[in-house]
């Protein structure tokens, strides 16, 4: 009965427990069940004490103390119902409810408030107070004092009970810096900062923290009290995090989501396009019926008609030029089954292995095996990077791309002491936290890299006697002055990389969608994996080749891919006794055959490659001239303006299903509200079509998900990396006239095709823009909003600039989800890096 | 003797009481002619109020959807042109209902209340859904005194 | 009685400069501590002599530097709190201007006895002269090399930087003032961690106030003995008390601790003015209770004041007379805390709010009966239930003159006016 070590005994309310030194009373509570009342306590945030509603009362402590704030000593006596307690309780309540309105009829949060909850609970009946309330008035005009913060927030500050939550959220977990604090004592304001808006990538989560009404959503204002909805379980649809999340749908309509913490993965965060993608669902432009293309219009037909048109036509061709005629290009954003029925159906009833998932990949190989497809089907783990005191970060922009692994690593680094190094084209949010934030020229990582091995050699004997001279056969730069050249790195800092690496006790390496968007993926991925392996560091740490859609991992696993390897075709001969003999064709080899004439059909499931596929001509060229397009989708797009059939897709609301997420980690989701009209899920879609064509695919819901899981559960460790690749980097100089290097990437609010498709994250952002540098904007005495054109060899866009602190290279960014200006006119498949001019737009 | 008492005493006993009852005024009330003044807390179809400056008092807040034991009452809130909170859709089923007043006594804002009319018979089971603009109709063109005062009374306890 | 330590060359405008200073025996302990003695020692010095924190808490100066873990890999800091808001205070302040070298010099010694190279002194922002004063000192002892590198040869670099504050009296507590001067919002910490721990970004920090590093210097030159000499057995040295209110002679004075309370407002204060009677007296800045003119004997001391149902504080003695209404002056002083108080905690925020709100009705004549029990219990509510003890200041003022003023307040509240008018020409 005392301190033992790293345990503690103590006596809360008559019950014994035993908790870990530095447990605060709070939560040694809380572990056995006794739930005290806060309002500014939070389990990931550091506490305060500030709004003392958590008072216990300690034997020996001379007042009441704050629980959330006291450490565990041995033999503590902690009373949490005795009479001091409770008085003080009702005290703090009287205290927060002076000024505090009566505007529980009208404020959103009634229903789910914790003052609501806590004054039922522990407060008084009546208030002593007998003066006229405060009010933060703006508008003297105005009956209620909303007002709005950001495109997403609004702020009443009458409703404030100043627990700070929001402010130190937004700095300690998120590291924006536009709210803050104004004024002092009962008139201090919770306040976007001067000439700000909050509007970080992270905004909607200050409204989930909010103990009261002060900060609400634009998008669920007045709608529908949380009573009356149906909470349904599901998984964020769009990065491949894969954050839980909480649907609130009620008579076929989803009103909003909420984060459904999961310690593992988000921990109880997620980003504003988990948070507001999900007005998908209900968007009003969905298709909701089969289009048949007659003459040059579409027409509504029934789903019968539709798939009994596409059967025939796909017989029509099997017949005629054999199932390899027909390519498919799946979507990896869409739910296991989905995918599985694809790959089922090409495989076993069109009897071709070119299906493919990587529909916005440069130049993909021709075989199973390469490096790179190794690196990326191995599971990362995100509570992993906690435990790492070195992240390497390679070739990511990573708060754009996983905003939530960005959140994990910023914890690793601002509270555990981990050290960051940044490797990128530009300077991202990460950067800010970093030791160092290397920028190299767009192009030249496996330059870079292979200098960092040479660097790795220097600096280690032991590495220098084993690896040197096969590096220096295969790897080329093979000297750290030449690397620092070519990337435009100095030598101090790849020589600091290395020695970091070296002294690391446990190392995180994170790479990117930089690098998977590059025509020459495969090359740097061998020169990681040769720095990998020199190091020593999969032994000591993890890899993680981060997948970008919320299946893609999915997607590998199921075998939506032309080329498998072998353990997955052994096991799929098993299950579905044919597999076709004749290698397939990948996803830019499909469009290519479509080009020639050698493919005559594609099946586009769930994607818009017009939009996003890295070379605008070439694949609007593939796409007019292949015979028969069939597309199935959930919005009407450009992709789908071209199909041939048209088929209504339902979302991943409107079914349940799985995601596989970065960590390999299976997390199903339900359904919340049925499809609009008649649109269907793909696998029901794909069932249909081979039950038409020759049998269905399978015969009970059981089956299906039995195959699934056997396929998912596969053991998927990367096997070992054996020896040094080879790994020479392959210059691609600017030309004289196109010189400044293009970056085109999701915009911070948005993901893929769909999300211009929600109200609120076009509110944030509506349309594409060109961020470029204050001294690339200086020569073309560019302000924000001037429009500029962006020319290529191939094609020209027309853009807005909005000047960027942030990027300090040659570069041009610009952003690739608005259907109204697609600017994959300006990429070139077979260019590692694309280069670009601008020029004014001298009419209006 | 038994004969002639239940012939000349019981029977023109029975006559005379039917005689009686000839004369005396019915008590049948001449519907629909005829009706009866529905006491002043009586409830029956609901009516919706507004504010002196036409103003809807109805906020949309949900408490008495909450509170209604037959779950007869369907809205959906928006924003009107100054930004208030109104109800945009606010329904109730007057089959599914037990005119049991909970809703009244529920309303923070004085906004919904049960009128006198009990006359609604109607041959489909859609017609029952009444909306908000038939309640905001069916206000009573002046506000029965006693009503007041009951209103006023029940506000002291 | 009156004993110049602190004061003994304050009223020379020479003492400002450094050669002076130097003359006079300055900067003699500091280089006694450098070559002669360890950090230990110094720490061991100080504890013997008693010299308790003059900033108002009274907390061993010794102990508090003894707090400062040994063997922490992180930097140490010294703060020096300059930031004097407590009304009826103003000693730091003429520390500061008149003889600046004196502080300088108890910060230097302080710092090396907890290992600290860098220390700060964050002066009130409102305070122009003491800032020009300290700025200039400063730069004097850089260029004599009593700050800098390698300082008397002796391989110690110490640095020392003057911060201004902007103008908030809860940057007077300890960690709101850390707070600020990491650039955050003056806000309190809550405690623990105390700041000997993890205070100025986290590393082990001791915060003194002026007068207290001021004394330093002389009990590291005369002797730890020499200070146990003088005082009473708890309470040992010399203070310097601000005389303020109505008196004939205001102005701050160092007594020798014990000193009787009649001696400093009738012997040196020269009286209340005007001829007439005292009715209370706030010995400690006002945040302490009040003290009746029955208890003017009082010894000045922590223990004995605290005897007499008050505290010591700052030593800010404030002197009212008969012709002010004690209602008048509570409003005054709940007006302040309300305006100062930072907003953190709710008992504080609110509370401070409110009760300004009801006094101030009850000094208009709007008082309702049952005020004075709401005010009571709402004191209750506050006290002891917060982060920082402003909150404690500007209750106990409060719960003072209700118990000992009663008739009062209660007359403000069945008549609507005061009992006795205040006679002042800042009404």
């Amino acid at each position: 009965m005392s301190d033992n070590g790293n345990k503690i005994t103590l006596t809360i309310d008559g019950r014994q427990v035993t908790v870990d030194r530095g447990t605060t009373v709070l939560e040694a509570a809380r572990s056995i069940g006794i739930d005290i009342p806060t309002f500014c306590w939070h389990p990931k945030l550091k506490s305060v004490g500030a709004c003392r509603m958590c008072y216990v009362e300690i034997e020996k402590f001379r007042t009441l103390a704050v629980s959330c704030a006291t450490e565990c000593l041995p033999d503590m006596v902690v009373h949490t119902r005795s009479e001091k307690v409770l008085q003080g309780r009702k005290a703090v309540l009287e205290f927060i409810l002076l000024n505090h309105p009566l505007d529980c009829p009208t404020c959103d949060k009634g229903g789910e408030c914790d003052l609501q909850d806590h004054t039922f609970a522990h407060g008084i009946d009546d208030s002593r107070f007998d003066f006229p309330k405060y009010r933060f008035k703006r508008d003297p005009k105005s009956t209620f004092d909303d007002y709005r913060i950001g495109p997403e927030i609004i702020r009443n500050q009458n409703r404030c009970i100043l627990c700070y939550k929001c402010v130190r959220a937004n700095k300690e977990i998120f590291g924006e810096h536009d709210l803050g604090v104004f004024q002092r004592g009962n008139l201090a304001e919770i306040d976007a900062a001067p000439g700000e808006k909050v509007d970080s990538l992270y905004s909607g989560n200050l409204v989930e923290i909010c103990p009261v009404g002060a900060l609400t959503n634009t998008d669920f204002r007045y709608k529908v009290r949380v009573w009356k909805t149906k909470q349904v379980k599901s998984i964020c649809q769009y990065c491949a995090d894969g954050c839980n999340l909480t649907l609130w749908a009620r008579r076929n309509r989803i009103f909003r989501a909420t984060s459904r913490r999961n310690d593992d993965i988000d921990e109880g965060w997620i980003c504003d396009r988990g948070r507001y993608g999900y007005q998908v669902a209900n968007a009003e432009d969905r298709l909701t019926t089969p289009l048949v293309k007659k003459g040059e219009h579409h027409v509504e037909v029934t789903w019968d008609e539709a798939i009994k048109t596409i059967a025939a036509r796909f017989r029509e061709i099997k017949d005629k030029k054999g199932g390899v005629c027909i390519g498919g290009l799946a979507y990896p954003g869409l739910d296991s089954a989905s995918l599985y029925t694809v790959s089922k159906f090409f495989r076993t009833i069109l009897n071709t292995n070119s299906i493919d998932f990587r529909y916005d990949y440069k130049m993909l190989p021709e075989k199973a095996g390469d490096v790179y497809s190794e690196m990326t089907a191995q599971p990362f783990s995100i509570t992993g990077i906690e435990k790492s005191d070195l992240i390497l970060v390679l070739a990511s922009h990573l708060i754009n791309e996983h905003p939530i692994t960005h959140l994990r690593v910023r914890k690793a680094v601002t509270k555990l002491g981990s050290k960051l190094y940044t490797v990128n084209p530009f300077a991202t949010k990460s950067g800010d936290i970093s030791t160092d934030e290397i920028i190299y020229r767009l192009g030249t990582l496996e330059a870079l890299i292979n200098g960092v091995c040479m660097a790795l050699t220097e600096q280690s004997n032991e590495i220098k006697t084993k690896y040197a001279d096969k590096l220096k056969s295969l790897i080329a730069p093979s000297s750290v002055e030449a690397a620092s050249k070519i990337s435009g790195v100095e030598k101090e800092r790849i020589h600091n990389l290395a020695r970091a690496i070296l002294d690391a006790k446990n190392v995180t390496v994170i790479v990117g969608e930089i690098l998977t968007g590059s025509a020459t993926r495969e090359n740097m991925a061998s020169a990681i994996s040769n720095m990998l392996l020199i190091s020593g560091i999969p032994a000591k740490g993890q890899v993680g080749f981060l997948s970008k859609y919320a299946n893609s991992m999915g997607a590998q696993r199921l075998g939506v891919m032309p080329h498998l390897p072998d353990a997955t075709v052994e096991r799929l001969k098993e299950l579905w006794d044919n597999y076709p003999e004749q290698p397939g064709l990948a996803a830019d080899r499909i469009l290519l055959a479509g080009r020639k004439e050698e493919i005559d059909s594609i099946f586009v499931m769930g994607c818009d490659p017009l939009l996003l596929y890295p070379d605008g001509e070439f694949v609007r060229e593939s796409l007019e001239t292949l015979d028969f397009l069939v597309v199935a989708d959930m919005f009407e797009s450009k992709t789908t303006a071209m199909a041939d059939v048209v088929l209504p897709l339902a979302g991943p609301a409107e079914m349940s299903g799985s995601f596989v997420n970065i960590e390999g980690r299976i997390q199903t989701f339900d359904k919340a509200i049925n499809p609009p009209g008649q649109a269907l899920p793909g696998y029901e879609i794909m069932n249909r079509l081979a039950a038409e064509m020759k049998n269905p695919l399978y015969e009970s819901d059981r089956q299906l998900h039995d195959e699934i899981t056997m396929l998912l559960d596969m053991n998927h460790k990367a096997p070992a990396i054996m020896d040094v690749q080879e790994a020479k980097y392959i210059a691609e100089e600017p030309g004289d006239e196109y010189n400044i290097a293009l970056v085109v990437t999701d915009e911070l609010h948005h993901f893929g095709h769909l999300t211009e498709k929600t109200k609120s994250l076009s509110a944030f952002c509506a349309e594409s823009f060109l961020e470029i540098s204050p001294a690339l904007a200086e020569k073309y005495h560019a302000q924000n909003g001037t429009l500029l054109r962006v020319e290529s060899e191939v094609g020209k866009v027309i853009l807005p600039v909005r000047i960027s602190e942030h990027i300090d290279n040659n570069v041009a960014m610009i952003y690739k989800n608005f259907a109204a200006t697609p600017v994959n006119v300006l990429q070139m498949r077979k260019r590692r890096v694309d280069y670009v001019r601008l020029s004014r737009v001298e009419e209006k | 003797m038994n004969f002639i008492r239940t012939v000349f005493v019981a029977l023109p006993k029975g006559f005379l009481t039917t005689l009686k009852h000839l004369f005396k005024k019915p008590v049948t009330r001449k519907y629909p002619y005829e009706r009866q003044e529905m006491f002043p807390r009586y409830r029956g179809k609901h009516y919706l109020e507004i504010y002196d400056d036409g103003s809807e008092r109805c906020v949309c807040c949900g408490l008495c959807a909450a509170s209604c034991p037959a779950d007869a009452i369907y809205m959906e809130g928006a924003e009107n042109e100054k930004g208030e909170r109104y109800a945009k859709v606010y329904e109730i089923n007057l089959l599914r209902c037990i005119y049991c007043g909970y809703c009244e006594e529920a309303c923070p804002e004085e906004a919904i209340f049960l009128g006198h009319e009990y006359e609604f018979s109607d041959d489909n089971r859609d017609s029952f859904i009444y909306t908000k603009e038939q309640m905001l109709a069916n206000r009573p063109k002046k506000e029965k005194p006693f009503k007041r005062i009951i209103r006023k009374v029940r506000r002291i306890f | 009685m009156e004993k110049r330590i602190l004061f003994k060359y304050i009223d020379d405008p020479e003492q400002v400069r450094i050669d002076k200073y130097i003359s006079r025996g300055g900067y003699k302990a500091w280089e006694k501590a450098l070559k002669q003695m360890k950090p230990g020692d110094v720490i061991e010095e100080v504890k013997k002599s008693g010299v308790r924190g003059r900033g108002g808490a009274g907390f061993p100066a010794g102990l508090k530097w003894s707090f400062v873990p040994k063997d922490s890999p992180k930097p140490r800091y010294l703060v020096c709190n300059a930031d004097e808001s407590e009304p009826g205070t103003c000693k730091d302040r003429q520390l500061m201007e008149c003889d600046p070298h004196g502080v300088i010099e108890g910060m230097a010694i302080a710092s090396y006895a907890i290992g600290s190279h860098l220390c700060f002194i964050y002066i009130r922002g409102e305070f122009g002269g003491p800032i020009r004063s300290m700025n200039k000192a400063v730069k004097e002892a850089y260029d004599k090399k009593m700050l800098g590198k390698n300082i008397f040869g002796s391989g110690y670099d110490l640095d020392l930087i003057v911060h201004t504050g902007g103008g908030a009296y809860i940057c007077g507590e300890e960690t709101a003032l850390l707070n600020s001067l990491e650039g955050e919002r003056g806000m309190s910490r809550i405690r623990p961690p105390f700041p000997a721990i993890e205070g100025l970004y986290a590393c082990p920090t001791v915060v003194n106030n002026v007068e207290t590093l001021a004394c330093i210097p002389h009990v590291i030159n005369n002797g730890a003995d020499w200070y146990t000499a003088m005082g009473t057995e708890k309470s040992k040295g010399t203070k310097i008390f601000s005389l303020s209110g109505h008196v004939k002679n205001p102005g701050n004075y160092e007594l020798e601790m014990g000193t009787p309370l009649s001696y400093l407002i009738n012997d040196l204060g020269g009286g209340v003015i005007d001829g007439h009677k005292l009715k209370a007296i706030i010995p400690g800045g006002s945040s302490t209770p009040f003290l009746l003119p029955e208890q003017l004997e009082t010894p000045l001391d922590y223990e004995s004041i605290a005897a007499a149902g008050s505290m010591l504080g700052s030593g800010g003695v404030i002197v009212i007379h008969e012709k002010t209404c004690i209602v008048w002056v509570i409003e005054r002083l709940i007006h302040f805390y309300k305006h100062e108080s930072c907003g953190k905690c709710t008992p504080c925020r609110e509370g401070t709010g409110w009760l300004e709100q009801m006094i101030s009705r009850i000094e208009h004549g709007q008082g309702k009966p049952g005020d004075l029990e709401k005010i009571d219990t709402i004191c209750n509510n506050i006290l002891g239930r917060t982060i920082c003890p402003l909150g404690d200041a500007a209750v106990m003022p409060i719960q003072s003159a209700l118990k000992l003023f009663r008739e009062e307040w209660q007359y403000h509240i069945d008549h609507g006016k005061c009992l006795v008018e205040t006679e002042c020409p800042f009404r």
